[in-house]
């Protein structure tokens, strides 16, 4: 099947079987390898994307539903050499180790901080539980989202 | 590890030019057989070296794991990484320093002793300089490593900040990991897994697959059986529909296999003679790596070479496995190593790139093979049980007089236990079995035991578990005893730096003046780990529903000469966080060889929910001490300084992990 999908502000036509999970689109057919596969039923975080500036985990929408809405990725985050503050208080607090849950996470750190722009620790938390980092440095991730919001 | 004996490279001397290049724009190239999972050895490794050769970072190129082009390498594990490879690396630097300053000393006409080195440049103090690409020209750096250390050039102190080469990369999403490589003409495969090890196939029926869409292949090649297709849903669909009867295997494979590690003669007189004794066993479950990526690799699979796009622990463990299973020469494999999840030792098993490897050649294109998240809980090697009995007798004087440790366990690393070499299950499955303490009389026997599930390396091998009893019998001893947790260790402490971490993580953590109150309690134990020493205090909190909440963790570690001071700090707090996850949380739950808990939903592991709030960090200066490692450290004195605490807070001993409401209150009825 044919489908049209807006992703990160462009336009981008896919051929896929009907049905098939946005993240295997980005992935595989859309070359945006940076939304990364955890689990597959939306447990895991990782593959957290902005859909109409929701956080969602692109495993578990299909082509259909997310060609109706205007999908924000990891590469999409920054504008042009310009990153993100999040990215760039991530950087700062060296909140990643193996680095393979942290572009669901900075999804979802972005847009809690749109949502809400002094969050507490409560709230960061509330805010990242869909993810899980295994190397285990949540403390690191929470202080990089407050020193993204100050 | 079991190749290391019969490994030619073992014997032969580093040589400079395998090490450190010169490139002709002046980068600085530094090749490693190790490989970075996380634990940040490329900035550690590239740190080394611009501060020994006066560059920056950025005209440092480091590479890792590539077999074409590193030295030979057994593979990342044990944290040895900056304390072996690492002091390799920085003693090439320094012979390579020397090499330059040599070659100098005549381009310049100038002893070398008045020479000095910056910014890529060696310099004089007139002001006259030559650059070290100059100085290399067509004559490359070479020559056998001088062991000892070469001082003629004054390291400062590290810079504590953040720093890592591969973060730009991550926060934008850029880092290419191995599940992200596309090549020209490449499909999906995935593998049929036995539902219990060992099992094999009675009758298949592979029509329903065959029908389905994208198919390309389905694979049968003796016992393994796979399917090729062009997206990897329909991979997966294609496996599903597959009809499998399986047939068990007949029984376990290999005999236990019995270890002394310590056999004091005279322990039965030592028992007899004392004045109180205590017994208690202690239980720890099998428990999964849970990589958020779960095993992934790409093969390309041709007429006569292979190339491997992966992410694994051991990249000349592959190379070898691959040109074995094809009967190629191992230099027609090509390991090629991205960026990888972190997989705390389930890295070591090249599962994912053996099935794309089979899968690749029965179709002669490149495929990508990702395991499933269930897969990745039924069928990869899972971390050992552990079930320790520990007896202790007291003298008069409140101390240790002797000290009986039966632990059994399985298989921590690869192989079979049978062909592994001497020296390796003692290193492995009994890591940390021996205490740290001076225990008087001891006998300590390992024995070393068929699992129901496959098992392998899980971060600190045998040490998190052993010193989960040990330490906890430790507080049990000085409870039994009316002696307080620190004073009881340091009557049997024989080891100034132990000594000094232990003092450290009490005083930071003001042990002796806390208030205690009912469902409020401290813990604390400590390890010396493969040269680091290391010492932890828990504060936990207990709800009404008996369930554990960590309030703050302090930690004091020795890890001798610090190579990058945040990078190791990111490393303990990981590992702490990491550790309580299985000890607070994770099982898994196996009945008649299979995994029943298989997905995220099942399998518990902490979240941001379970966040560590607080965490209190120190290295002690040691930098007169070589390095030693910190990727595993962290985790291992975490679950006795739980169990501990949990104890102070309840009243209750948990001997059996997780501590979870419910093991805690089965303890509570047992006691």
């Amino acid at each position: 099947m044919h489908y049209r999908l807006n992703v990160n502000r462009h336009l981008y036509e896919a051929e896929v079987p009907s049905g098939t999970p946005l993240l295997s689109v980005l992935r595989d057919d859309l070359g945006l390898t940076g939304t990364r596969f955890g689990c597959g039923q939306g447990i895991c975080g990782a593959c957290y994307v902005l859909a109409d500036g929701q956080p969602v985990p692109s495993c578990m929408i299909s082509i259909e539903e997310a060609a109706e809405k205007s999908i924000l990725t990891i590469e999409g985050l920054s504008s042009g050499s310009d990153l993100h503050r999040v990215q760039r208080a991530f950087l700062e607090e060296d909140a990643m180790q193996c680095g393979y849950c942290i572009s669901g996470i900075l999804i979802s750190a972005a847009a809690l901080l749109m949502k809400t722009p002094k969050p507490s620790e409560e709230q960061i938390c509330q805010a990242l539980a869909p993810h899980f980092c295994r190397c285990g440095i949540y403390l690191r991730i929470i202080r990089a989202v407050k020193r993204a919001a100050a | 590890m079991s190749t290391t004996a019969s490994h030619p490279g073992k014997e032969t001397l580093d040589r400079l030019e395998q090490r450190i290049v010169v490139e002709h724009d002046g980068t600085i190239v530094v090749r490693s057989g190790k490989v970075e999972y996380g634990q940040g050895i490329r900035t550690g490794f590239a740190k080394i070296v611009a501060d020994e050769l006066a560059v920056s970072l950025e005209n440092v190129r480091v590479e890792l794991g590539e077999t074409d082009c590193v030295p030979w390498d057994m593979g990342t594990f044990g944290s040895m990484s900056t304390a072996v490879d690492g002091a390799i690396v920085r003693a090439a630097a320094a012979f390579a320093r020397k090499i330059l300053l040599d070659r100098a000393a005549v381009r310049l006409e100038t002893p070398a002793l008045e020479l000095s080195i910056a910014n890529g440049k060696v310099v004089t103090s007139d002001g006259r300089s030559i650059s070290y690409q100059e100085l290399v020209g067509a004559e490359p750096l070479t020559g056998i490593i001088p062991e000892g250390e070469l001082t003629n050039h004054n390291v400062e102190s590290p810079q504590d900040a953040p720093l890592r080469l591969e973060a730009h990369a991550i926060v934008t999403g850029s880092a290419r990991y191995s599940g992200d490589i596309r090549l020209p003409g490449m499909l999906w495969g995935q593998a049929l897994h036995p539902p219990v090890q060992g099992s094999e196939i009675v009758t298949l029926d592979e029509h329903g697959a065959h029908a389905l869409p994208g198919v390309v292949a389905l694979v049968r090649d003796q016992d393994f059986i796979g399917v090729v297709a062009q997206r990897s849903q329909q991979a997966i669909a294609a496996i599903r529909a597959l009809q499998v009867e399986w047939k068990r295997p007949p029984g376990a494979s290999e005999m236990p296999f019995e270890i002394a590690l310590r056999s004091d003669s005279a322990i039965d007189m030592a028992f007899t003679a004392a004045s109180r004794y205590l017994t208690a066993e202690y239980h720890v479950p099998h428990i999964s790596h849970v990589p958020i990526g779960p095993s992934v690799a790409v093969a390309d699979v041709r007429e006569d070479e292979a190339h491997l796009y992966v992410s694994t622990q051991r990249p000349f463990g592959l190379r070898d496995q691959v040109a074995q299973l094809l009967g190629v020469s191992p230099s027609r494999v090509h390991i090629h190593m991205q960026m990888m999840s972190g997989t705390y030792g389930r890295g070591n098993m090249n599962d994912a790139a053996m099935d794309a490897v089979r899968l690749s050649r029965a179709v002669r294109r490149p495929v990508l093979v990702q395991w499933t998240r269930e897969e990745e809980f039924r069928s990869s090697p899972h971390r050992p049980m552990l079930d320790a009995r520990i007896s202790a007798a007291l003298n008069s004087e409140g101390m240790i007089a002797a000290w009986r440790y039966l632990t059994q366990t399985n298989l921590h690393t690869y192989g079979r236990a049978a062909s592994l070499p001497s020296g390796v299950l003692e290193a492995t499955s009994g890591r940390n079995a021996v205490p740290a303490y001076r225990v008087g009389c001891s006998e300590v026997l390992l024995r070393v035991a068929p699992a129901q599930v496959r098992t392998g390396a899980y971060r600190s091998l045998a040490a998190a578990p052993n010193v989960f009893a040990i330490e906890s019998f430790m507080d049990e001893l000085a409870h039994i005893s009316g002696q307080p947790p620190l004073t009881f260790r340091l009557r049997h402490v024989e080891d100034e730096r132990l000594r000094r971490v232990l003092c450290t993580v009490c005083e930071r953590s003001n042990w002796d003046q806390k208030p205690r109150q009912s469902g409020h309690g401290f813990g604390m134990a400590c390890a010396i780990y493969h040269g680091t020493y290391i010492a932890e205090v828990a504060e936990i909190e207990m709800d009404s529903t008996g369930q554990v909440h960590i309030e703050q963790v302090w930690c004091v570690v020795d890890a001798g000469r610090l190579v990058h001071p945040d990078g190791a700090r990111n490393q303990i707090e990981g590992a702490i966080q990491q550790a309580a996850s299985w000890t607070l949380f994770e099982e898994l739950r196996i009945a008649d060889g299979r995994v029943a808990n298989i997905s995220l939903k099942d399998y518990r592991i902490a979240s941001f929910r379970d966040a560590i709030r607080q965490m209190d960090i120190t290295f002690l200066p040691a930098q007169k001490f070589p390095s030693t490692g910190i990727g595993e450290a962290g985790s291992v004195p975490m679950a006795a300084a739980l169990a501990n605490a949990v104890f102070e807070a309840s009243g209750v001993r948990v001997r059996r992990l997780p501590l979870t409401a419910a093991t805690i209150s089965a303890a509570r009825i047992l006691k």
